[in-house]
């Protein structure tokens, strides 16, 4: 990897980490309703699928996604603040503030918004990536879902059909140790997802997470094999969640010691990027960098209106008209 | 054993048959199937996806003859994985296609009932109008055969409380035909329902290409006194019934829905107050269901043109079972209709 390249994932590592303890502090405000997951602790695997993804690619972010969201809204549209509108409810999100943080999308910067359902999305990706083949594009319709998702039926009826029909999908399983608090190895038949995916036959690898080297070179090669009409690819990233349960942490703290303190991504970057002779006063500034984006975005977030009450009705049907109150 | 053991009995000289009408006419079954080759010859972008629908031709053989002529790229076979059947159909559809799929009998479709619900219904409302979901759910329902508890159900009740979703309802092969060519026509998501006593109906079907409005309901009989609102099976019994209560002097309205969500209101409002006699007939179960939902919304918006209460013909509030005495106890049928419409008629 060349160097600018890293030092442009490190930014993106640290645009994601900005967003999320922004958006943290916002949600103890009060600012943000509903739920919040963050993809804190996660970033090198989010930098790196975001980075491989073109606008025409389709990806499906899961709940942890709002890191790629926001890179792809930026990288592709040019305007990132829109994600973070969003997820405040807000006229001027993606959605109309009508999806928020489990339902943003976008298709024009190839996100076709998450399924609070875990895992559903299994099933919807086969049909973006058939259209893809049907059509002769050589296009990446992308998974990205969540350990917890291998128990749904939908992740084995996807595996398998795409399997049988050779589809271009890209299945990044983000393998965080447990779901919610159910930890990998007591939920499934292996605490390696590849275990199980492999009699599925087609290409299937395992990565370190937390290494956005190794993240983005096996992202990058995936999508090089899916492009060239060689079938679909299953990633496995170990990584780790800083977010414990909304109760608090319940993971033993040697555990939460280690990966916080020793297998931080964007510390592991920074090592690397040292390593390269890129000087602690350029890393600094691409932090505050970020941080600086982040809250002009929350203040663009907190500026905006609420969404017109006629949304409340608006596209239940193409071709009727609900009727309000 | 001798060859004179295997031997065919010498047929009897058979003296030539009258045409009959079925000659002419085209069943339920053959109706659809014209329709979806019309349909795939108009829309490039439209696929069919199921279980044995290829080379089989799908279990009613709705599907018969499209391999042959479109090819296995646009008429797809899959394994039993009804949630990856409409999930490759959302996603299809969220990126331009028109898919169409068979969910060999309507009870499977809790297998991917998540898929239809949470995700095809709300895909265009809760993306703020960035996606569309323009595919077809064709299924087969509805009992009267001996099928049992997983395959005979009416599941329009599973889906009423769903806003997003389109319920077609087709109870005769002319309708079947133009309600399908709308279906697909359609950007909404339309579950499309076939019940399976209708299959083998026949009517003289229109050769050409036609659509059947969504949403509109249809005066299949008109009259004065007493007003059926029925959809699918139920509409060939209460045109039955009807006719019986003519014997006895009564004037029988029947309104086939056709279109089970969005209702046309105004159809059945508009009968319902100028019979001020109502009948709602439906196979399913009496709580919560489409019985339920009509029975209400007349009694509230024609309160004062009603000269008694809405009379409600279900099916019990029990599973179906297998034994064929068993499911006539369960599922309503002319009788109970014809009972009800002289329960009305009293008023
Ligand atoms: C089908 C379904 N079941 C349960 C839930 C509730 N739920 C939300 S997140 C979650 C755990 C998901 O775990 P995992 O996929 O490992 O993702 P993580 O939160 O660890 O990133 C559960 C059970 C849900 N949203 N959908
Ligand atoms: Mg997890």
């Amino acid at each position: 990897m060349e160097t600018p390249t890293l030092l442009g994932l490190y930014r993106d590592m640290w645009l994601i980490r900005a967003f999320e303890q922004g958006l943290e502090r916002e949600f103890e405000k009060g600012n943000v309703p509903g739920m919040l997951h963050t993809g804190l602790g996660q970033e090198a695997t989010q930098a790196a699928l975001a980075w491989h993804l073109e606008a025409t690619d389709t990806f499906f972010p899961d709940h942890r996604c709002h890191g790629i969201n926001a890179l792809a809204q930026q990288r592709h549209g040019g305007n990132g603040e829109r994600i973070m509108a969003e997820l405040f409810g807000k006229a001027t999100g993606v959605c109309s503030g009508k999806g928020g943080s489990l339902h943003s999308a976008d298709p024009a910067v190839g996100n076709f918004g998450d399924n609070a359902v875990e895992g559903s999305y299994m099933a919807t990706v086969l049909g973006v990536a058939l259209a893809a083949k049907m059509r002769g594009q050589r296009r990446v319709a992308c998974a990205i879902i969540g350990d917890g998702t291998v128990g749904r039926g939908e992740f084995h009826e996807s595996l398998n059909m795409a399997a049988i029909w050779d589809l271009p999908v890209l299945y990044a399983c983000i393998n965080n140790g447990y779901a919610i608090s159910m930890p990998v190895g007591e939920g499934h038949a292996s605490a390696d997802i590849v275990d199980m995916v492999q009699g599925y036959g087609f290409e299937c690898r395992q990565v370190d997470g937390n290494d956005v080297v190794e993240a983005w070179t096996a992202v990058g090669s995936a999508v090089e094999h899916i492009r060239s009409g060689a079938g679909p690819c299953f990633l496995e990233f170990k990584t780790w969640r800083w977010q414990g349960i909304f109760a608090g942490e319940f993971r033993p703290e040697a555990e939460v010691k280690y990966w916080k303190e020793e297998r931080d991504p964007i510390m592991l970057g920074a090592e690397a990027l040292g390593e390269r002779g890129v000087d602690h006063a350029e890393l600094d500034s691409i932090e505050l960098g970020a941080r600086d984006v982040i809250e002009e975005w929350i203040e663009f977030a907190l500026e905006s209106p609420a969404p017109d009450p006629d949304k409340a009705t608006a596209d239940v049907y193409v071709g009727w008209e609900v009727s309000s109150r | 054993m001798t060859a004179a053991d295997t031997a065919r009995p010498a047929r009897k000289a058979r003296t030539p048959r009258k045409p009959r009408d079925r000659v002419r006419k085209a069943s339920f079954t053959q109706a659809l199937n014209n329709a979806l080759d019309l349909a795939m010859d108009k829309h490039a972008e439209m696929f069919l996806i199921g279980e044995d629908i290829a080379e089989m031709g799908g279990d009613f053989g709705v599907t018969k003859g499209l391999l042959a002529k479109y090819g296995p790229e646009r008429v797809r076979d899959t394994p039993l994985s009804e949630a990856a059947i409409i999930g490759t159909c959302a996603g299809a559809a969220m990126v331009g296609m028109r898919p169409v799929a068979e969910i060999m009998f309507a009870d499977f479709i809790a297998e991917c009932y998540d898929q239809v619900v949470n995700n095809v219904a709300k895909l265009h409302y809760m993306f703020d109008g960035q996606f569309k979901a323009p595919l077809v759910i064709r299924t087969a329902c509805g009992g009267g055969f001996g099928g049992g508890p997983h395959h005979s159900q009416s599941v329009e009740g599973w889906f009423l409380n769903v806003p997003g979703i389109v319920i077609v309802a087709p109870s005769n092969p002319i309708d079947a035909k133009g309600l399908l060519l709308a279906s697909i026509d359609s950007d909404d998501p339309v579950l499309f329902l076939e019940h399976k006593a209708l299959y083998r109906s026949r009517a003289e079907v229109p050769p050409e290409y036609y659509t059947t409005p969504l949403g509109a309901a249809a005066v299949a009989r008109e009259g004065a006194d007493v007003t059926v609102v029925a959809a699918m099976r139920m509409v060939p019994m209460a045109l039955e019934a009807a006719e019986r209560a003519a014997a006895d002097g009564v004037s029988v309205e029947v309104v086939d829905l056709r279109t089970i969500r969005p209702y046309d209101a105004a159809t059945v409002l508009a009968s319902a107050a100028k019979t001020g006699r109502v009948v709602v007939a439906n196979e399913a179960p009496r709580i919560g269901g489409l019985g339920a939902e009509l029975s209400a919304r007349i009694s509230e918006e024609c309160f004062a043109e009603l000269r008694g209460p809405v009379v409600r013909v279900d099916g019990l509030d029990a599973p179906i079972p297998f034994s064929v005495p068993l499911e006539d106890i369960v599922l309503p049928g002319t009788d109970d209709i014809a009972a009800a419409i002289s329960s009305a008629a009293q008023y």
